[in-house]
């Protein structure tokens, strides 16, 4: 039994195993950093379409019907590969000569110069940002929603009492504003967290990655553990792990509902 | 604003091209054993990442060994990500037409059919029968060409998912390098068995570079020609695969 237990402790903090369990950065960072550019774009988008112009207007609600309705996995997909391939484009009008132009066989990059690589750290950050531009679309609607929703007589005594438009907007608008946007939001931040799953399609070595490869049926002595088909076995412990966020997330938000609730609107706060 | 991110951009893809060319980069699949898999410590191990090392050594050049998807390995070669492909990948005529080949390392080896002990399949009119193949490998390739009319082929990413799904008779045969095979089968306890002919398909195994690395093709093959005169190519392979071989010792 104690050789069992010795067995099992040191096959699961293998290097495998560790680097296995090191990949939790990286689906937290991008849920992390989705989720606050959700915020950030949702609130710009929301300002937009709240805008006198119409064609901030139309901007902020093209945004939000359009990029709503693009399924994430294509947008993972696209956006990264068209913001890589816009960088090296500008790049290229920069830094190639005509020299190096004929000296490039493949169609992209246009010159060797222009080339720009991307590994795990990049691709993370453009990751978190598709993430931040999908679902703050979906922020954009919620938070707009919200805005309506702010009692239109605390904005009219923010303006009594001689506040700038401005002054209205930060001061008592969005301040108000987050009881009514706050359980929209937390349903964002469970769909960012599920979509985060997605991360290994850009190439980085995260959870899901990482399950398959160690749950795959393995018979060579000399690649380790020799045994069958385990998959399941660590897409439990994931299942686990997003239970977990789940769980701690509905008390996060919880907090933030009572914090956000403090002195207005007793109602608000369920 | 705009400005700094645009000096940004510029700093990051200035900084990444200047590294990139001090060390030549090697791309490997990291999940096809006994050729290329992550070992227990979880860096690349197998006959082509201790291949590829003698290489460096033999041509002093300095190498770094990183991992990528088989799906998208020939695409992120041509996108500049890295400069080498070492992943079990046979030469054939269309991969010829987007990238080069360095000469082999590993010979021509048929591609066998394996399927669960018992399984009673007709080759000579096949049909109607669930083939698994790794995607973009000659046998997908060969299977999508000749047998996909009357029977189901299905691609997995990865050699190791069509095994599994095997494993789970949710296919009937799969159609996979020998050299790949011979191992599963041995280990398997008789569960997983040879079924049907052998097929020959492509040519050796070699190393993938752009066509525009005429220098570093050069380097890789004559690095590789003295491994072969050397007979430390035929030791590894025995070495790997079960004592086969040698191939290259004249």
């Amino acid at each position: 039994m104690s050789d069992n237990l010795a067995f099992w402790l040191s096959y699961l903090t293998n290097g495998k195993h560790l680097t296995w369990y090191a990949s939790f950065q990286f689906t937290i960072f991008a849920a992390l950093a989705g989720g606050m550019l959700a915020v950030i774009f949702g609130l710009a988008g929301a300002t937009l379409k709240n805008s006198r112009f119409f064609a901030l207007r139309l901007i902020g609600s093209t945004y939000s019907s359009i990029v709503r309705g693009v399924p994430d996995v294509l947008f993972f997909l696209f956006f990264p590969l068209a913001f890589e391939q816009a960088v090296e484009w500008f790049m290229a009008s920069q830094v190639c000569t005509p020299e190096t132009l004929a000296a490039q066989s493949a169609t992209w990059p246009p010159c060797k110069e222009a080339n720009w690589f991307l590994g795990t750290p990049e691709y993370l950050i453009l990751a978190s940002v598709s993430l931040g531009l999908v679902y703050g679309a979906f922020a954009t609607n919620v938070i707009h929603g919200a805005m309506r929703s702010v009692p239109q007589g605390q904005l009219e005594a923010a303006r009594a009492y001689g506040m700038s438009a401005t002054q209205v907007l930060w001061r008592v608008h969005i301040r108000q504003m987050w009881v009514y946007a706050l359980p929209g939001l937390s349903n964002v931040w469970m769909l960012i967290v599920k979509a985060t799953s997605l991360l290994s399609l850009l190439q980085i070595a995260d959870i899901v990655l990482w399950a398959d490869r160690l749950g795959a049926p393995n018979y060579l002595s000399a690649v380790g553990l020799v045994h069958d088909d385990w998959r399941w076995r660590y897409y439990l412990v994931l299942f686990v792990f997003y239970i977990l966020v789940t769980f701690a997330s509905e008390k996060a938000f919880g907090a933030l509902m009572n914090r956000a609730g403090r002195g207005i609107l007793s109602e608000a706060r369920s | 604003m705009k400005k700094l991110i645009l000096a940004a951009a510029a700093l990051i893809v200035l900084g990444t091209t200047a590294q990139a060319q001090e060390t030549v980069r090697i791309a490997t699949e990291g999940a096809y054993a006994p050729w290329n898999f992550l070992d227990d410590s979880g860096k690349p191990a197998g006959y082509e990442i201790d291949l590829a090392n003698a290489i460096c050594a033999q041509a002093a050049l300095t190498c770094e060994i990183i991992t990528n998807d088989w799906d998208s390995i020939i695409p992120n070669l041509l996108a500049g990500n890295y400069d080498v492909i070492m992943a079990g990948m046979s030469i054939t005529d269309e991969r010829r037409q987007t990238i080069n080949f360095t000469q082999e390392y590993f010979p021509a080896d048929p591609s066998r059919y394996v399927a669960l002990a018992g399984t009673e399949i007709d080759f000579d009119n096949l049909s109607g029968v669930r083939i698994g193949a790794q995607s973009g490998t000659i046998q997908a390739t060969y299977a999508q060409d000749n047998l996909a009319a009357d029977n189901t082929v299905i691609v997995f990413n990865t050699a190791d998912q069509a095994v599994a799904d095997l494993a789970a008779s949710n296919l009937d045969v799969i159609f996979a390098d020998g050299a790949y095979v011979d191992p599963i089968v041995a280990a398997s306890n008789g569960t997983i068995e040879y079924i049907g002919p052998e097929i020959m398909i492509g040519d050796g195994m070699a190393a993938g570079l752009r066509k525009d690395e005429a220098a570093l093709e050069a380097t890789l093959n004559d690095a590789i020609t003295a491994l072969k005169a050397d007979g430390t190519m035929d030791k590894l392979i025995a070495q790997w695969f079960d004592g086969r071989g040698p191939y290259y010792a004249q």
